[in-house]
């Protein structure tokens, strides 16, 4: 076929007077609330965004064939952050405003975070992000309290590697962090509850990123004898180190956030350097009904089981809580008024839920406790919750989990 | 003091690949007269090109040349399709258009490779001693192709006519003229070399560090810092320059703390250039 300047003038014009009508239609019925699903498709997240994206979609439609939350239909406008930064903000802009979303899920890495939520504060909007900064919990970033954090912090990755580090009977811990808020936030929060346990960390590094060489670093680490290097690092700083670690020839061992520690590292380092890593990350909520929900429509999506990605599990979450608080906020709220149902309907007390058409129906009767997909999805005083902790060992280039930490 | 030593060994290696990446700087400089800001993109180029060779022929030797190659025609291109057309033009519209072509470069193997590591998979070996000093076998085959490098760059530089005739461009360009120097092929293996030294340094950083879309346009910067600390044109210079960048960094960020790494780079650069603004071997004496 092909396409006359005529059709292509018709096109255009019909595309741009869309949003038009769609506004005709949202000031008459209540009609739709719309959301911007703002992930990680590519750059450093893409083996999440995908998938992260999909259950925001997923999500929404098991919403809509619910009835909606409180009469109306979500509607979803979906962008790539790249994982940077820069493109994130040009895209949220995007989302703001050319397609009035109110809502803005999943954003992933804490750079990202951090430059898209000034924009939702200022549009009143409400952002949901998947991010460990602990600068997300608290002013300027979460001055407005529109910010929900679905991931750990930082703080609390840092606590569960403590209480590995104990239960491993580690006693003399170093660490390493990449500079940036969330490295230094693991290892802060890693000495923090380590010292409160009466231990000592007997050196700490913070390097810099896109180094020739980190032999310098490792070797002030290593000179005081630690039996452990707890680490808040990245992907590639990370295989550089463990690489150049494993030909001083020293034999400690590693304690290493489950974003960095992931099957790509494993693949980087080989088998040899990579056996006896402990690998931690947050894990869903996996014995949960909820959880049940999320892993059938992952698989539909996905063709692969929820497990596989604790982030889609968490934007799953997003929509679910977000609805549950619309219908708690009844007809025609505004942001605000959902806002202040977060809480009410995700924390206890109330009667547990673990589906958006079960919360639905008992909203109705009183007060609700949604338990997640990811967690159990409480959010404290800053929006912020707290899962639990899966710590793998790495066998013979395979990631194992263990046991589960709570904290 | 058995620690400064291994660190300033450690320093070595690094600042080898620095000099490395100062030299490809330094001979554009020298002969083409403008700061080539795709120098990053086209070691950046070269590993990755070293990467596929490696998996073609399973020898990073292969590799190695493939990269080179690979380089070199970087180079090469670069100079047919772009720097050649503004050669008459002042040297910021060439350096604006290198920065272009280092962009240009960086978004299509970004494209084609992904934004994700590549590494290249070197046998993981433990270290030997020397006097109880650790010596690690991989930093000693990165720095003998660091060494093999520059001997035959300085061999084609000083011991070949093309490389006199380089030489002689960089001197003076008009006098070079006027004694029947065709520019042209002078600047044809201008490129080539540069191209082919830039390549190196990018497959050594990569065997170092990973490889990825960005990892030589992060480097750029010490590779600039050398060059202008070295005097800038001045091939031995540059390498020298390198060098000791990498070792001060090297020896001295565990006092200072490591995330002043980057800052030392400029604190030596500005010490030095304090003292003596031409550099450490001066722009007089250039290529010569």
């Amino acid at each position: 076929m092909t396409v006359t300047r005529r059709q292509t003038l018709a096109g255009l014009a019909g595309a741009l007077s869309l949003p038009a009508f769609s506004g005709v239609s949202f000031a008459q019925a209540g009609g739709t609330f719309r959301i911007g699903a703002l992930n990680p498709v590519t750059g450093a997240g893409s083996p999440y965004g995908s998938g992260m994206q999909k259950m925001i979609l997923a999500a929404v439609e098991a919403v809509n064939a619910a009835g909606g939350a409180a009469g109306r239909k979500l509607e979803v406008f979906a962008e790539d952050t790249q994982t940077q930064p820069q493109a994130a903000v040009l895209a949220a802009k995007k989302l703001i405003e050319v397609n009035k979303v109110q809502a803005v899920l999943g954003t992933w890495a804490s750079g990202v975070s951090l430059a898209v939520m000034p924009l939702t504060n200022e549009a009143g909007a409400i952002l949901m992000n998947t991010s460990g900064a602990p600068a997300l919990s608290v002013a300027p970033a979460n001055a407005k309290g529109l910010g929900y954090r679905f991931q750990a912090t930082n703080d609390r990755f840092g606590r569960a590697f403590a209480e590995i580090a104990v239960k491993e009977g580690f006693k003399r811990a170093a660490t390493m962090a990449f500079n940036n808020a969330s490295g230094i936030g693991n290892t802060e929060g890693f000495r923090k509850a380590w010292e409160a346990k009466g231990n000592k960390v007997v050196e700490s590094v913070v390097y810099e990123p896109n180094q020739a060489s980190y032999r310098g670093e490792l070797q002030k680490v290593l000179a005081a004898k630690p039996d452990v290097i707890v680490t808040g690092s990245y992907l590639a700083d990370t295989t550089i180190i463990l690489r150049e670690w494993f030909q001083t020839g020293e034999n400690t061992k590693w304690i290493i956030p489950g974003w960095a520690a992931n099957p790509e590292l494993v693949k980087a380092v080989g088998n040899e350097v990579a056996e006896g890593l402990f690998s931690v990350d947050s894990v869903s909520n996996e014995q949960a009904p909820s959880f049940k929900v999320y892993d059938e429509a992952y698989r539909k999506a996905m063709n692969q089981g929820g497990l596989s990605n604790v982030y889609a599990a968490m934007t799953w979450d997003m929509v679910i809580t977000l609805a549950l608080a619309m219908e708690a906020a009844g007809p025609n709220a505004d942001v605000a008024a959902i806002n202040a149902k977060i809480r009410e309907v995700a924390n206890p007390e109330g009667t547990k839920v673990y589906s958006f058409a079960e919360g639905k129906e008992a909203l109705k009767k009183g007060k609700i406790n949604y338990e997640g997909a990811s967690s159990v999805l409480d959010f404290d005083q800053f929006g912020d919750v707290t899962p639990d902790f899966g710590v793998s060992i790495v066998s013979k280039g395979t990631i194992e989990r263990k046991y589960v930490v709570k904290i | 003091m058995r620690d400064i030593i291994e660190l300033a060994s450690i320093g070595l290696v690094s600042g080898l690949v620095i000099g490395l990446a100062a030299l490809a700087v330094t001979l554009v400089f020298g002969i083409a007269r403008f700061a080539n800001a795709a120098t990053g993109d086209t070691m950046t180029l070269g590993a990755y090109a070293a990467l596929i060779g490696t998996a073609w022929t399973g020898s990073f030797l292969a590799g190695g040349a493939l990269g080179i190659a690979a380089g070199a025609a970087t180079g090469l291109l670069a100079y047919h399709f772009v720097f050649k057309k503004l050669e008459q033009r002042s040297s910021v519209a060439s350096l604006l258009a290198s920065i272009g072509v280092g962009f240009v470069i960086r978004a299509v193997l970004g494209l084609v490779f992904g934004h994700g590591q590549q590494v290249f998979q070197l046998p993981m070996v433990r270290p030997f001693r020397i006097y109880d000093i650790r010596v690690q076998p991989n930093d000693l085959k990165i720095a003998a192709a660091a060494i093999v490098t520059l001997v035959v760059v300085f061999l084609i530089l000083h011991a070949t006519p093309i490389g006199r005739r380089m030489r002689a461009v960089a001197d003076d360009p008009m006098l070079a003229k006027v004694s029947g120097i065709a520019p042209k092929r002078v600047m044809i293996a201008l490129w080539a070399l540069a191209g082919g030294v830039s390549a190196v340094a990018g497959v050594l950083l990569g065997m170092k560090t990973v490889v990825s879309p960005e990892m030589g346009w992060e480097m750029l910067l010490p590779a600039f810092a050398a060059a202008v600390l070295g005097g800038i044109g001045h091939p031995v210079g540059a390498v020298v320059a390198g060098i000791l960048l990498g070792v001060a960094q090297e020896v001295v960020s565990p006092l200072v703390g490591f995330t002043y790494k980057i800052a030392l780079t400029y604190a030596v650069l500005l010490g030095v250039l304090l003292f003596r603004p031409r550099g450490l071997f001066g722009r007089n004496e250039g290529v010569r």
